[in-house]
């Protein structure tokens, strides 16, 4: 069913119309071009979708269209100011959490609500947010390593 | 709290050879594409949008192995945004490197259940998929097999019946008449001898399941049939050259017509490696000429759709003299390749020959039987045979270790690899090929120096420990090329065919040029996507090859650099060249460098004052292979395919928790030999990584069939895919450094390495801790729980 959308993606006011069948992910990668989300299971298990919606991390392939009229959207793309960095970002390169870097969006998103709400998360709250994230290559030490530096970093 | 970083990284390094100070090698410099990564603007396939774009969606069968009898389309036709629907028929060609016995889409029958049946190009993803639904076929069931050793039976039905006229390799190929794709045997000495020779025997079967590589990045591809005849290609593959070759090679077109890009990649672990998915999308693009076609495979399709690795059964045998020096090693591998054998047949013959580890066993006989079945094909896994062969031999020298009642780390140090002795594969063992003692040495005292915890009311605690070996398992024509090209400022841009898969590939290639070069790394620019039409040559980046044969054609490459600016230099200071020296910044007089010249005055030929110019523009180009690579002897199965070896150790520290019987992994230590270290971030990384992967083989990961061979678990909620929380919470990691005679710096690669030894390490644990043999992975809590029962019942 044919529907019109409006939300707010990284700051702007976004007006779309949609087919009906599209998630978040594909409004946000076909639609808006904004590939830096991405796509890596079926089921929503592995965590590479996640962005941030009204503050919260979300998986964007299974996130109701219904609770998106009016929200407010925050990609991966919306974090750095052109060449400047996020504190976030930065901090996984410096942790050397960036290998095939497919996974790393979903974990920077997750870790940018996480640390928004709650900068001083523990290392128990650092692990359950970023549990719903799957990565093959790292096997995670650098990237619990990265999110401790950029909590280091946003202070 | 299980997970506690280890945040201080440190690796340290080993070194008896006379110090060398490099100036960029041995340090951690940071990824070059690291920005692109974190900012989301890495290109990887499925970002890509070409103009006139077209999306295909596949079919797969109901059927594991089924005659196709009919296949209606006239209903999925005519659905909305559909542009064709296609087929396999008509199609005449297989297709494969080794054996040709891949069809791009199913043609009179389906073998497995990812196999393409048909598909749907349509104006989006969405409406291809709808239309999917409405295809109508009509199938008549066959005998499924899913194990090897029940389609290697007598009377079992043919999976392939025409299977002898298959063009494949000299030495490979199918035996006519059965479900064999494949028989490799290998003898080294006399077996029968070695084993009246022994006192101790030490037998067992074992099983290492299908599993999936399963990158975050699903595979993918675009395929591009143009209006002039050429083709372009665009994939999630390694393997651009391959792909190449083999597209022109059914097309009917020169290589030069086909062009292959290679965007980001999302991970590889192996499956990505060969020509898998990319020629059923040319097949079906070849339907829609003058449109891009786009394919991504969903998880599902990931799964079953392009390749699994392992599915080995490997009956083991070893004997040993009472004073362990060991005899004889007998190995039979049963390698269930699934329906297709092009490329699992390496595999199975690399897990045969590397099954004696890192022993100095004096007679082996060793035989691997590739069996087609009705599973998806299988394929290379990270280890690519090495971690399903050592797995068998690791554990069993600790079942031997206890018959002659010694220690695991006495019974092997009796009989490791080392100068002087002979590989099963008949290479002889140098210096330079590493040192495996060592390796021990450090997990030794980082594992079992300290007293093991006593069993209490919630744990029982064990320790185990494995030493192991990886070759490259290269091919003879197996280079990597190099393009070196000076730019005018003086800084360098790289072009080379190697995939940066996340391994760290770029990195390591600007570090190792700029030692080369000594140029600092900030003025090398390393390539981003790979793309035939201006790639250097590269056979596929696979076999922990590219730090050693890529990093020799960089020094190749700037060796001859460095050369021709010495000649422009000479003729313009009016010297022998033999006298010049280079420090990245000029050529100088040896003997007076005031006497110099900038580079940037002799990078594109030296002009005179008048504009007059001596000289060559500075462009390189070199190779690096393994030398002296062979295939095998076909009498005895041995030949030179080792050429680089490396050895390690691993072990680790668990606890099995007596309620749910769940292993946690609290302390996993890893050496290796790696020859030079030339980044320890990015080397710690890998390792890591590897452990974790393996981890999760050994303790969660399977795919699983039914008797008809549908899949069970084709999705990430239901294939235990390790998460963060699985992590061990402490990591030892530190390398032993003896220079590979040909490796750049003497290094060596470590991409594969650590996979190998820890299926073996944790199950030696086990036994340690509970006093259990495990034969199989993965050993999940519920295997646990139900052989402490069985045990107790029986006490």
């Amino acid at each position: 069913m044919r529907q019109t959308l409006s939300f707010i993606v990284n700051g702007e006011k976004k007006t779309l119309e949609l087919d009906g069948w599209e998630k978040l992910l594909e409004i946000l990668r076909d639609k808006l071009e904004l590939t830096g989300t991405k796509c890596g299971c079926d089921d929503a298990s592995c965590g590479a979708c996640v962005v941030v919606v009204n503050g919260k991390a979300e998986k964007s392939c299974v996130f109701p269209i219904a609770k998106l009229q009016g929200a407010e959207v925050v990609t991966i793309e919306g974090l750095g100011k052109g060449r400047e960095l996020h504190p976030i970002q930065q901090a996984m390169i410096d942790g050397g959490a960036v290998q095939c870097g497919y996974c790393i969006p979903g974990i920077i998103m997750e870790l940018y609500a996480l640390f928004t709400k709650t900068p001083d998360a523990d290392e128990t709250e650092i692990t359950n947010a970023l549990s719903k994230h799957f990565c093959r290559c790292t096997g995670y030490e650098s990237i619990m390593k990265s999110a401790l530096l950029a909590q280091k970093y946003m202070r | 709290m299980r997970f506690i970083v280890n945040i201080v990284v440190v690796i340290r390094i080993i070194t008896e050879e006379v110090e060398v100070k490099y100036k960029y090698v041995g340090k951690s410099i940071k990824r070059p594409d690291a920005v692109k990564k974190v900012t989301g603007k890495a290109q990887y396939l499925d970002d890509l949008k070409l103009p006139g774009m077209l999306y295909a969606a596949i079919l797969r069968p109901e059927y594991a192995h089924a005659k196709i009898v009919s296949i209606d389309i006239s209903q999925a036709e005519a659905c909305e945004g559909v542009v064709k629907v296609v087929t396999g028929k008509g199609c005449d060609f297989k297709y494969g490197d080794n054996i040709r016995d891949l069809t791009p889409m199913a043609v009179d029958k389906v073998r497995h259940i990812g196999e393409p049946v048909a598909a749907v190009v349509a104006t989006n993803k969405y409406l291809a998929r709808q239309a999917l639904k409405k295809i109508i076929v009509k199938y008549e069931p066959l005998p499924v097999y899913i194990q090897a050793i029940d389609a290697m039976k007598k009377d079992a039905a043919l999976i392939h019946e025409n299977s002898g006229d298959y063009w494949h390799l000299p030495g490979l190929g199918p035996k006519p008449g059965t479900n064999i794709a494949n028989y490799y045997k290998l003898n080294k000495g006399d077996i029968d001898a070695g084993f009246n020779d022994a006192d101790a025997f030490a037998e067992a079967e074992f099983n290492f399941p299908l599993g999936s590589c399963a990158a975050i990045e699903p595979h993918g591809s675009i395929a591009w049939f143009h209006e002039d005849k050429t083709i372009e290609i665009w994939s999630s593959s390694i393997c651009p050259f391959i792909i190449r070759e083999e597209i022109a090679r059914v097309y009917d077109l020169p290589e030069s017509d086909v062009r292959v890009h290679i965007p980001e990649l999302g991970g590889c672990f192996g499956y990505k490696s060969d020509i898998t998915v990319e020629q059923t999308i040319a097949w079906i693009a070849s339907f829609v000429p003058g449109h891009p076609v786009k394919w991504v495979a969903t998880r599902k399709e990931d799964f079953l759709s392009t390749l699994l690795g392992h599915g080995m059964r490997i009956r083991m045998k070893v004997g040993a003299k009472k004073d362990g020096k060991l005899t004889a090693l007998q190995t039979t591998v049963y390698h269930t390749t699934g329906a297709y054998s092009d490329t699992g047949v390496h595999v199975s013959i690399a897990a045969g020959h590397n099954s004696a580890g890192t022993y100095d066993f004096p007679n082996i006989f060793q035989e691997s039987y590739l069996v087609y079945t009705n599973t998806p094909p299988v394929g290379a896994w990270r280890g690519y045979g090495h971690p399903e062969g050592q797995f068998a031999i690791e554990r069993l020298m600790d079942i031997l270790a206890r018959k002659l009642k010694m220690s695991p780390f006495e019974i092997r140090e009796k009989n490791y690899l080392g100068p002087g002795k002979t590989s099963s594969l008949g290479e002889r063992m140098y210096t330079a090929n590493g040192d495996v003692r060592k390796c021990v040495e450090i997990v030794k005292k980082a594992v079992f120096e300290k007293e093991k915890p006593a069993e209490d009311d919630k744990y029982y605690y064990g320790r185990g420990f494995s030493a192991l070996m990886k070759t490259p398992k290269g091919a003879p024509f197996s280079s990597k090329g190099c393009y070196m090209k000076f730019n005018a400022d003086g800084s360098v841009s790289i072009n080379m065919g190697g995939a940066e898969v996340g391994q760290g590939l770029r990195t390591v290639v600007r570090q190792i040029a700029a030692e080369s070069l000594k140029i600092p790394p900030e003025k090398i620019r390393v390539y981003t996507e790979i793309d035939t039409q201006f790639s250097p040559w590269e056979w596929q980046t696979i076999g922990s090859m590219f730090t050693l044969q890529g990093g020799m054609a960089i020094v190749k490459a700037a060796a001859r650099a460095i050369a021709m600016l010495k000649k422009t230099a000479a003729q313009v200071l009016r010297v022998e060249e033999d006298v010049l020296d280079y420090d990245g910044e000029y050529v100088f007089l040896k003997n007076d460098p005031d006497l110099k010249i900038e580079i940037q005055r002799l990078v594109r030929g030296y002009m005179y004052e008048n504009g007059m110019v001596a000289g060559e523009v500075v462009q390189t180009t070199a190779d690096g292979r393994l030398p002296r690579y062979s295939g095998a002897d076909p009498e005895t199965g041995q030949g030179t395919m080792g050429v680089s070896y490396t050895f390690g150790a691993q072990g680790c520290e668990i606890r099995i928790d007596k309620k749910t019987g769940e292993i946690i992994v609290d302390h996993f230590a890893s050496s290796f030999d790696v020859g030079k270290v030339i980044n320890p971030e990015q080397i710690r990384g890998q390792i890591t990584g590897g452990v974790m992967m393996s981890l999760g083989a050994t303790l969660y990961e399977e795919v699983k069939f039914d008797g008809d061979g549908k899949c069970l678990n084709p999705h990430f909620s239901k294939y235990r895919f390790p998460n963060i929380k699985d992590s061990p919470k402490k990591y030892t990691i530190e390398c032993v450094e003896t220079p590979e005679a040909i490796g750049p710096f003497g290094a060596r690669g470590i991409g594969e390495h650590p996979v190998i030894g820890v299926a073996s390490s944790v199950l030696n644990a086990i036994y340690d801790a509970i006093g259990i043999d495990f034969h199989e992975i993965p050993v999940t809590p519920e295997k646990i729980k139900k052989a402490l029962a069985d045990k107790s019942s029986k006490q």
